[in-house]
């Protein structure tokens, strides 16, 4: 199985060591890894607008990009579940079809398709508050959500819970969304950052040392706001703990 | 006449300005939905009931001209008098026409949108015609000249001492009254001599029921019974999307809707009216108002299955932080984002871009609107109408030409870093950054990912393919 | 014909039926069949619990006591008592109120429910139970409803399924605890505009 590394466009530029940790992570668990090095975005920023035609031709450059693997794995729940979902600015053939259908997100991949739950490497001794992203979450669905009072899951904990010296804290509102939105937080920059902001408080009053999430965007917008109104709270992909990093 | 769009943003920053009324309103709100949570948790069959609403509903709208007329039919078999309006300024002049024939000019009113859609107030008071709203926060927001910030807690964006100030200027209270219960009081004091003078009572309503041609009015404080039952006269307006088809299809809404809307099993009051009260005359008015237009979108028609209990509201995480005002329309929250474009696409453009897409909405709906995903679509068909800023059209336009350009992206991002580390603070934090007015950009960093991967292991793949190919 | 020349009501309907043929479809859309969700226990104890849920109150009677009795222990300080009920003979009775104004100073109203929602601690009154004076109830300060214990239904689908009095009364109104608003600052508040406390009695 050859496994076709999507690096998102923020992630390449302001956070390249959760890339690099998401791809010596799959190496670890003994995937074959490959980044194409024509990729740029998904199409999310323009499609999220509501200008979807401006995301044809990005969204055929991802199919041409990566439609020769079998699947395609990346550290972003947002943009796994916009190619997923709302992936239809280009013609629907099979090509594009056969991507739309094998883009995991990370933790999804992990926990489903490999099915791994343990990483003998990995040791993180801090209390970490998890953030799952509106897109993990309510999308592709890989913790319960709050609203529908279902049976209590959460596939990015299961993983994390196998990380030596790990402990957990419990946020008031675990499921509130943390304002990010795409182009919402520029477009309602206040609402937007005053979400982040009370988010970030709920985590550190409940003791979180470091926020854990699965996605990189919502944590840049919650690392922002934080660092302007001197929140001490750290961030960390979970890609980079599952990969082993102690701090 | 060019109507510019609703403001969102920059109403939902003043209202964020006051700490006070910021978290307040957001905890309220939010204790709300925390209530409507144990309810849920209480009722294993929560799902369920959700389910069968949605699917009521939809039979319902699928065959809405069927129930209206079996509805009408049974309505003026009990002696109800049935209008049908087109639309708010038809449905004005209805309720005109039947206070004139009386010769009546003063209406006690229980809480109802409709009516408010329709600017009803508006076109009857310079007619000399009085209206009352008789609901606490009805009244409160009448007094003050606002629209409801919510359809189930009008007020909610108002603090005690905001309610005191508009009592002592309407009702000679004492500005500095501090105690809820006071004020509550006061309104109680003031409203019963209005009810008990008025000539005629207005109610919105909850739901009509095809087959028994009777409609439900569910209220908290029991001002509906009173401004229904004490004149002789009794005028109710409804959505002609409130219909169930049959009387036992009650009991799965009206479990639905008080435990969605308040986290309390039920309204105060359940009320049923099914005909005029003894030497009573009563009238209902079934409104289309845009209503037949939704039910023809493809995408949209199902937020016709509202039944207004603003759980969405309480759950958005977006309303709590802006409060109601700031959507500047009559329905606020997520279900007014997809419900106000329809009435006008493009002062209401603002409000389907007025929400991160979170979800919540949908999942805490009791009838199963898709809420989200239509804030999605109706963002697609803004754009393609041109209803969205320019500027912003334009920057998606580059950028969809940026991103599908592997070469020309990676030149213009290898900037990025350099910016970010040697660009002066004042360059990077101004008012032409609206990231960085609240927040922090993120971090230089020394290489892309890209540049990494190409160091370090496109050099080892190629060595690599070389020594299986010789 | 245009618009104009055609009555609202065809109008709208013909809108509707023109509309009908894209979206929703009839037949994607039957019509689901009558459900009977959840708990339905009839049970006194459960009527009970969810009427203080609600904010209303049991005026329970001790050994020997009358309903009379008992409400007058309940309401020591009352003005007067208006009464719809064979049971009790309270001040003046309700047929005997000719002006609103004159139940606008009723201290205790006494009325009979049809029947209860157990799940809702609800009560259940008509024009019947009422004698017609529909407004008058409200407008008393406290009101005290008397309940058999088996004229109870379970929740709310047993209500609308088995009590006939859905499809008879002409106003029925399903009252769960008095009147309530929690409007300002959210504060629950009892006795908004309507009766500022209501007590069952068991009988």
């Amino acid at each position: 199985m050859k496994i076709g590394l999507f690096i998102p466009c923020y992630i390449d530029a302001f956070f390249p060591k959760t890339g690099i940790a998401t791809l010596e992570l799959l190496e670890k668990l003994g995937q074959d890894v490959e980044y194409p090095m024509d990729q740029t975005c998904c199409g999310q920023p323009m499609a999220n607008s509501g200008c979807n035609r401006d995301a044809k031709e990005t969204e055929a450059l991802f199919v041409r990009n990566f439609a020769k693997y079998d699947m395609i794995v990346a550290p972003s729940g947002s943009c796994v579940h916009h190619i997923r979902e709302n992936f239809d600015a280009i013609e629907q053939t099979d090509e594009v079809r056969h991507v739309r259908q094998n883009t995991y997100e990370l933790v999804e991949f992990i926990h489903d398709v490999l099915r791994v739950r343990e990483f003998p490497w990995a040791e993180f001794p801090h209390k970490v508050g998890l953030h799952n992203s509106c897109a993990t979450l309510r999308a592709l669905r890989t913790a319960s959500m709050s609203e529908l009072g279902e049976p209590f899951f959460s596939k990015p904990k299961t993983l994390l819970s196998a990380v030596k010296g790990i402990s957990f804290a419990t946020p008031k509102r675990p499921d509130e969304c943390c304002g990010f939105g795409g182009t919402y937080s520029v477009t309602e920059e206040a609402v937007s950052a005053r979400m982040g902001l009370d988010k970030v408080n709920d985590h550190h009053n409940a003791g979180a040392e470091y926020i854990v999430s699965a996605d990189t965007s919502c944590m840049m917008h919650q690392q922002g706001c934080a660092e302007r109104n001197g929140v001490p709270v750290r961030f960390i992909h979970i890609a980079d703990i599952l990969n082993g990093a102690r701090s | 006449m060019r109507e510019k769009p609703v403001p969102h943003a920059s109403l939902a920053a003043e209202f964020l300005r006051d700490d006070l009324h910021r978290i307040f309103h957001d905890e309220r709100l939010w204790g709300m939905r925390q209530k409507r949570d144990e309810q849920m948790h209480e009722l294993p069959e929560w799902q369920e009931l959700r389910q069968q609403a949605s699917r009521l509903k939809e039979h319902t709208l699928a065959h809405l001209p069927h129930y209206l007329e079996q509805f009408e039919q049974n309505a003026k078999k009990n002696g109800i008098h049935v209008h049908w309006a087109r639309d708010g300024a038809e449905h004005n002049r209805i309720v005109e026409g039947i206070l004139k024939a009386h010769g009546h000019s003063s209406i006690i009113k229980s809480k109802s949108m409709i009516t408010d859609e329709c600017e009803m107030r508006e076109y009857l008071e310079p007619k000399g015609i009085t209206v009352t709203e008789t609901d606490l926060g009805e009244r409160i927001q009448q007094l003050d000249n606002q629209l409801p910030s919510h359809v189930v807690v009008p007020a909610v964006q108002k603090l005690t001492k905001d309610v005191a100030k508009v009592f002592a200027k309407h009702y000679h209270t004492d500005p500095a009254i501090d105690d809820p219960h006071a004020l509550a009081e006061a309104q109680r004091n003031a409203a019963r001599p209005v009810l008990l003078s008025g000539d005629t009572g207005m109610t919105g309503g909850n739901f009509l029921v095809a087959e028994t041609g009777s409609f439900v009015v569910c209220t908290n404080e029991g001002n509906a019974d009173l401004s229904a039952n004490l004149p002789n006269l009794h005028i109710a307006t409804l959505g002609i999307e409130r219909l169930v088809p049959r009387m036992e299809d009650l009991g799965v809404f009206i479990r639905l809707l008080s435990r969605s809307a308040l986290g309390s099993p039920i309204t105060q009051y359940t009320t049923h009216f099914r005909k005029p009260k003894k030497g009573g005359e009563m009238h209902v008015i079934l409104v289309d108002n845009g209503r037949s237009e939704r039910l023809g979108m493809e995408d949209f028609w199902s937020s016709l299955k509202c039944i207004r209990c603003g759980a969405c509201m309480n759950t958005c995480p977006v309303y709590r932080r802006s409060g109601g005002q700031s959507y500047g329309a009559v329905y606020s929250g997520p279900i007014g984002a997809i419900i106000d474009p329809t009435f006008n696409a493009k002062k209401f453009s603002t409000l389907p871009f007025a929400s991160t897409m979170n979800g919540s909405c949908t999942n805490v709906c009791p009838v199963k609107i898709d809420i989200h995903d239509q804030l999605y679509k109706w963002r697609r068909i803004l754009a393609e109408r041109h209803e969205i800023p320019f500027v912003k059209k334009e920057i998606m336009k580059m950028a969809g030409r940026l991103l599908s350009q592997p070469k020309l992206y990676r030149l213009s991002i290898s900037g990025t870093e350099v910016a970010l580390k040697t660009m002066p603070r004042f360059v990077l934090y101004n008012y032409l950054n609206p990231w960085g007015k609240h927040r922090e950009l993120p971090h230089p960093v020394k290489e892309t990912f890209h540049s990494w991967y190409k160091k370090n292991r496109l050099k080892k793949e190629t060595t690599a393919q070389e020594g299986t190919s010789s | 014909m245009s618009d104009k020349a055609m009555s609202a009501r065809d109008v709208i309907l013909g809108r509707l039926r023109a509309v009908k043929s894209k979206s929703p479809a009839e037949e994607a859309y039957p019509l689901p069949p009558i459900v009977m969700l959840g708990d339905q226990d009839a049970s006194p104890e459960r009527f009970e619990s969810n009427l203080a849920l609600m904010g209303g109150q049991m005026i329970h009677r001790q050994d020997g006591e009358t309903v009379e009795a008992a409400i007058a222990r309940a309401f020591p300080k009352r003005r007067n008592l208006c009464t719809a009920v064979p049971e009790v003979k309270g001040t003046l009775r309700i047929e005997d109120l000719t002006t609103h104004q004159e139940a606008d100073t009723v201290d205790v109203m006494v009325v009979r429910a049809a029947f209860g929602v157990a799940e809702m601690g609800g009560i259940f009154l008509s024009e019947v139970e009422l004698k017609d004076h529909l407004a008058d109830v409200h407008l008393a300060q406290h009101l005290v409803v008397l309940l058999a214990k088996d004229e109870l239904v379970g929740n709310m689908h047993n209500a609308y399924r088995e009590r006939s009095e859905f499809r008879t009364a002409g106003y029925g109104v399903l009252m769960s605890g008095p009147s309530a608003t929690a409007d300002i600052e959210g504060v629950l508040i009892r006795g908004a505009q309507g009766v500022r406390s209501l007590s069952v009695v068991w009988a």
